[in-house]
């Protein structure tokens, strides 16, 4: 039997196909290149199914795959680069929920796009199958070198789709600066790429004979070659310098995933269609960064100070995200600073030692994401693309659909339970918590990630009354556009995801009743061949770990119980301060309230304005030193030569009167002079 | 491949069989002529021509590939008591020769359309031809002489061919003149070699040196004055002060022919005689000659592009750039000492002029085809020509930048050659020569650039129509561009032939 193995490839490629056609035929085609998206996003998903199905030692004992596709480049006497594929529970979690999140907003589209009779749709359909090709073959990348290669690609493909309507003015302004900001990040990406492949000659995540395996044995003790000789020249040990390259990887991260400072670029990326911010929140462009952590995770454990500063920053971009995510007007506005802030709880557990608690809020946050960002597609068609929340309300009893599948994504942003948020938030905290109280570091920013739970609560639930609940408070709003199927469909399948996917890793009911329901646990441990041979399971990356576990009230279970007590519990307060404040008929705006702070808020703490100082006020002067230099110095010189021989030509020419008897004599005195240079030198006479 | 024992069955004046083709093609355009003088179908005399000079080619390139005076079938092949020689060297440039002349023919079918006495020119053209390859072929100074006038005299005359353009008569009187003067010094500088060492053959002119030198004086002023008459051929300061106006009166594709064969010649009869006659072991007590060519070089290289820097016609630019890779050229003997590897420094010249005959001539073909056009000759007259005729100016474009030294022909090759032979010898006056061939590469690249800057940028700034595309002449600077562009790929094929000739030398 063939195995589902031979076709990951495939999984990429069936995108990139669609990005062809969409992209050649689009503008023949019925739905402008969406069908061929569809179908290749459908394939993928298929395909992708089997491939977790095989992965899971459902259909056959191999689970885990590895393969060089294509070596382009062959090192004499050096490493080598290749493109090649890497399937583990990991990745193959990742592809699902990828593909699956690609095929929903695909189908979105129609209504979103189609239906709207926007124009340019067959770059749109290429844009967006090009983006997940870019996604998928880096979820499936071997090494760093091809991860980066992709995570480039990615980059591009947001690029494109944030400044889709490049003719107004601020879509591509945004996709500019969503560009620039993680190329910034990407920059060190960069470096810290060169730096691996200097320090290890692999690129390689997996195996023994990959990076994090190598940089194991030279911290145990067993320097690999290759290693030695790079570190004795730089005379740094290898932890020192192991935290350096991890740091530097650590910057594509936080520009990709958004992280504080590198978040600015997210908000102003709404001005990309809808769906796009869909798939770059849920599962693409920001999910990369996270995922790439979880990738090298095994590289991360090695050194406690870069998993420390993942953690700090993880859990302050929570919270910081929050605070500006409870001012917002804007449906999208909001929407936006909850992603900033989830994606820090994911790196909040990456860097507590939280490799599964990380993973789950992955995938619940993917599909409860994924769902708000379409029914916010789905209001904004409704409102006639008017994204402000003052002006919306009552919307629930026109849109029942939209407003129960909202409802129950927001259920489980604000992590109320039994919703899927509700779980794997937990989860994050209590690993924060227990790796935390041996480690002050840790313990800061899972008080930061906290009192993030209560703000979510209330920004969450400000947004689902505002939008949904009162009176109406606009004629749109009145009486507001309907939606079609394929509006309804993505949100049917995404709502009742939101709303059950929490249940694939019940943590607490685990240990409570005994009961073995911790699936997501189970499947990241991983089976006997990728513990030992690829070194990606879950047991490699316990022994690693660089925490111990303590608790509280005396034991594992009280200290489970307690947390997520208190997750739950500051989860409601902020859901029941929102309903105070704005669940009646007439709402009004309280964040005068806030005095001092509100101007703060509504600015994002300046840091707009502070990186535009940096590249107005540093780098563009810098720029201009180095430009007169250029212009003065390096031009004048040449200049200077080119006048210098011109005028000396033109003498030259001078020489040629054009008449013969000149020439002649001419002629004559240079041989003369020859002559008697050489006559004297020669000593003729 | 042809069997080498077909060789040996040949005899040894077959070796010549180059030179004497073209000797008898130019015989019977004269016996053409003379049956009817009044003949208007000009067709026959360029066919006869071009069958001419390319089976020459054809015979020298077999020649070149069975190996015939080489060392692997036995050595140069030595005529007439040594006073001619056949070997790798003198096929090398003769197959130079050759096949600039066939370039030059077909191009001249179209070129001379309408004008009289067309059999005089194809037979002037064809004796020049025999004269470059028995120069090529001199193994005396006596038969080096009469060489070069041979190939000297019927230029003069095809310079001025244009009877009734001022232009063109006054530069063939010029190169007349100062060609009298050079021949002078020539003669003079031979009779004062002959006077110290009593021969007159190369070798044993070294032989005799060898035994000991009488009076370094006289035998000083005669190598520098035998340089003097070469440099005149070669087109080098200064020597050169006919070049700019010949090359701009002559019909352009005598312009070509002379600036590329013509030049070869001159550097093909300095090659042998320098290294055979006057081995620097011998004479370095009374001259050093390589420092005198490595004046020569860096003088003709900066004066040849500075003056090319400020012209304003195209075809006087290439003039003067033709005197400037004049300069390029003397690299390769300026270097040809001790420390260096010689035979790599001589080949690397070769392989110079190897590429220039094609891209050069080329060139000056181009502005033959636009001379047929009647479009005017001046940089601006060239504004936007490739709207009208892009296949030519793509043409153009490869020779000029190849020339520049950019990589798109042979030319690139040809120069970093010369760059690596200087390296090898390693020497100061060495780096001198290369930091000249540097910089005088770059400023080749900004004169060159307007031609195609005009050509492909400027708008036009008449009405111009380019009413036909003359056969002939495209057929001539398309294949040009094309065997030039093919040199940069096929260089190994030619620089290997090149290197073991020059080698066989020393």
């Amino acid at each position: 039997m063939v195995s589902a193995f031979e076709f990951v490839p495939a999984i990429a490629v069936l995108p990139l196909v669609s990005f062809v056609v969409a992209l050649a035929f689009g503008k023949w085609m019925p739905k402008k290149g969406a069908l061929a998206g569809i179908f290749a996003t459908a394939g993928s998903l298929l395909l992708s199914i089997w491939t977790v199905l095989t992965v899971a030692g459902i259909l056959g004992s191999e689970t885990a795959y590895h393969e060089e596709i294509w070596q382009f480049a062959t090192g004499i006497g050096t490493f080598d680069l290749h493109l090649g594929v890497f399937v583990d529970p990991l990745s193959s979690l990742m592809l699902l929920i990828v593909s699956l999140i690609s095929l929903l907003v695909f189908v979105f589209s129609l209504g979103y796009m189609n239906d709207e009779n926007e124009t340019g749709l067959p770059r749109y359909y290429a844009s967006l199958s090009l983006f997940s090709f870019s996604m998928l073959a880096f979820v499936f990348a071997d090494n760093i070198l091809m991860a980066f290669m992709f995570f480039e690609l990615v980059g591009l493909c947001s690029f494109l789709l944030i400044g889709f309507w490049f003719r107004e003015d601020a879509p591509p302004s945004a996709a500019k600066k969503a560009f620039l900001v993680t190329r910034f990040g990407d920059f060190f990406f960069l470096i810290g790429v060169v730096g691996i492949f200097a320090t290890f000659g692999t690129g390689l995540f997996v195996t023994e004979a990959g990076f994090p395996a190598m940089a194991e044995q030279a911290i145990s003790g067993e320097m690999p070659g290759t290693v030695a000789d790079f570190l004795e020249p730089l005379g740094m040990g290898a932890q020192g310098w192991f935290t350096i390259l991890g740091l530097l990887v650590l910057g594509g991260v936080v520009g990709k995933s958004a992280q504080f400072p590198l978040h600015t670029w997210l908000p102003d990326a709404m001005e990309g269609p809808t769906p796009v911010s869909a798939l770059i929140h849920a599962a693409t462009m920001v999910a990369a960064g996270v995922y790439l952590v979880a990738r090298m995770y095994g590289f991360y454990l090695l050194t406690p100070t870069t998993m420390g500063i993942i953690a700090l920053i993880g859990g302050f971009t929570a919270l910081f995200a929050a605070t500006m995510g409870v001012v917002k007007q804007e449906l999208k506005q909001v929407l936006a600073y909850s992603t900033i802030s989830q994606y820090g709880y994911m790196m909040l557990a990456l860097g507590s030692g939280g490799y599964v608690a990380a993973v789950f809020h992955l995938t619940t946050h993917a599909v409860f994401k994924a769902l708000l960002f379409l029914g916010a597609g789905s209001v904004i068609i409704a409102m006639h693309h008017n994204e402000n929340m003052w002006d919306m309300g009552g919307l629930k009893e026109k849109m029942p659909v939209t407003y129960w599948t909202f409802l129950s994504g927001s259920l489980a942003l604000a992590g109320i339970f039994p919703f899927a948020g509700f779980w794997s938030k937990d989860e994050v905290l209590y690993e924060a918590l227990i790796h935390g109280l041996g480690d002050p570091v840790i313990l800061v920013a899972w008080a930061m990630g906290l009192l993030a739970v209560f703000l979510t609560g209330f920004y969450t639930f400000r947004m689902v009354f505002l939008t949904f609940h009162g009176e109406p408070r606009t004629d749109d709003a009145e009486d507001p556009h309907g939606v079609r199927w394929n509006v309804k469909l993505p949100l049917g399948v995404l709502g009742v995801l939101a709303a059950t996917l929490g249940f694939i890793n019940m943590v607490p009911v685990a240990k409570l009743t005994g009961a073995h329901i911790d699936f997501l646990h189970k499947w990241l441990v991983g089976s006997e061949i990728v513990n030992a041979e690829f070194l990606t399971g879950l047991h490699v990356y316990e022994d690693l770990l660089p925490y111990e576990s303590a608790y509280i009230a005396g034991g594992e279970v009280p200290t489970l119980l307690i947390s997520a007590a208190l997750s739950l519990g500051l989860a409601l307060a902020g859901v029941g301060l929102a309903y105070r404040l704005y669940a009646v008929p007439e709402p009004v705006e309280h964040t005068k309230k806030l005095g001092g702070l509100r101007t703060l808020l509504m600015h994002n703490y300046y840091q707009d304005e502070y990186q535009v100082w940096l590249a107005e006020g540093v780098t563009l002067p810098l720029a201009r030193v180095a430009d007169t230099f250029d212009q003065g110095i390096i031009d004048g010189v040449v200049n200077g030569i080119s006048s210098v021989s011109l005028f000396s030509g033109d003498r030259i020419r001078r020489i040629q009167t054009g008449v013969v008897s000149n020439y002649a004599a001419l002629l004559t005195i240079g041989l003369a002079l020859l002559l008697i240079a050489f006559g004297i030198v020669g000593g003729w006479f | 491949m042809i069997p080498l024992q077909t060789q040996s069955t040949l005899p040894d004046w077959a070796a010549l069989a180059p030179a004497i083709l073209l000797g008898l093609t130019a015989l019977t355009l004269f016996l053409i002529d003379s049956i009817d003088p009044n003949d208007e179908s000009p067709s026959l005399l360029a066919g006869v021509a071009t069958l001419g000079s390319v089976l020459a080619m054809v015979v020298t390139g077999w020649y070149l590939v069975a190996g015939t005076g080489m060392p692997r079938t036995g050595g140069a092949i030595e005529l007439f008591s040594g006073q001619l020689v056949v070997d790798g060297m003198s096929l090398f440039f003769t197959f130079i020769f050759t096949s600039v002349t066939a370039l030059v023919t077909v191009a001249s079918y179209d070129y001379l359309s309408g004008r009289p006495n067309q059999a005089e020119y194809y037979a002037l053209v064809l004796l020049a031809a025999t004269g470059m390859s028995v120069m090529a072929s001199a193994n005396s100074l006596a038969t080096a002489f009469v060489a070069l006038e041979l190939s000297s005299l019927p230029s003069y005359g095809l310079v001025a061919y244009l009877k009734n353009d001022r232009g063109s008569v006054e530069a063939g009187l010029k190169y007349f003149l100062i060609g009298a003067v050079s021949s002078a010094v020539l003669a003079y500088g031979i009779s004062l070699v002959y006077a110290s060492s009593g021969a007159l053959q190369l070798d044993a002119v070294a032989e005799a040196l060898s035994m000991g030198i009488q009076n370094t004086g006289v035998l000083g002023v005669g190598i520098l004055m035998v340089a003097g008459g070469f440099a005149f051929k070669t087109a080098s300061v200064p020597f050169h002060f006919w070049a700019p106006e010949a090359y701009e009166g002559a019909p352009a594709p005598i312009s070509g022919f002379l600036s590329s064969a013509s030049k070869a010649a001159g550097f093909v009869l300095a090659f042998r005689v320098f290294v055979t006659a006057f081995p620097l072991e011998v004479v370095a007590g009374t001259i050093d000659w390589t420092l005198a060519f490595t004046v020569l070089a860096l003088v003709t290289m900066t004066l040849g592009n500075f003056a090319a820097a400020t012209q304003d016609k195209v075809k006087r630019m290439l003039a003067y750039s033709s005197i400037g890779h004049a300069g390029y050229a003397l690299i390769g003997i300026a270097i040809v000492t001790g420390t260096a590897n010689q035979g790599y420094a001589l080949g690397a010249s070769m392989l110079h002029l190897f590429v220039y005959g094609f891209m050069n001539t080329g060139a000056f073909l181009f502005v033959a085809l636009v001379e047929y056009w009647g479009v005017g000759r001046t940089f601006e007259d060239y504004n936007g020509l490739a709207k009208q005729a892009p296949v030519a100016c793509f043409a153009m474009t490869i020779f000029l930048f190849s020339l520049a030294g950019l990589p798109i022909g042979g030319g690139a090759l040809s120069k970093w050659a010369l760059l690596s032979a200087t390296a090898s010898a390693a020497t100061l006056s060495a780096w001198l020569l290369a930091a000249a061939l540097i910089v005088n590469s770059a400023l080749s690249l900004f004169y060159y650039s307007r031609v195609v800057k005009a050509m492909w940028i400027e708008e036009p700034a008449g009405d111009f129509e380019v009413s036909s595309h003359p056969t002939g002449l495209y057929a001539a600077v398309v294949g040009a561009a094309i065997v030039t562009f093919l040199l940069l790929p096929a260089f190994g094929v030619v620089s290997g032939t090149a290197f073991d000739a020059a080698a066989a030398l020393f």
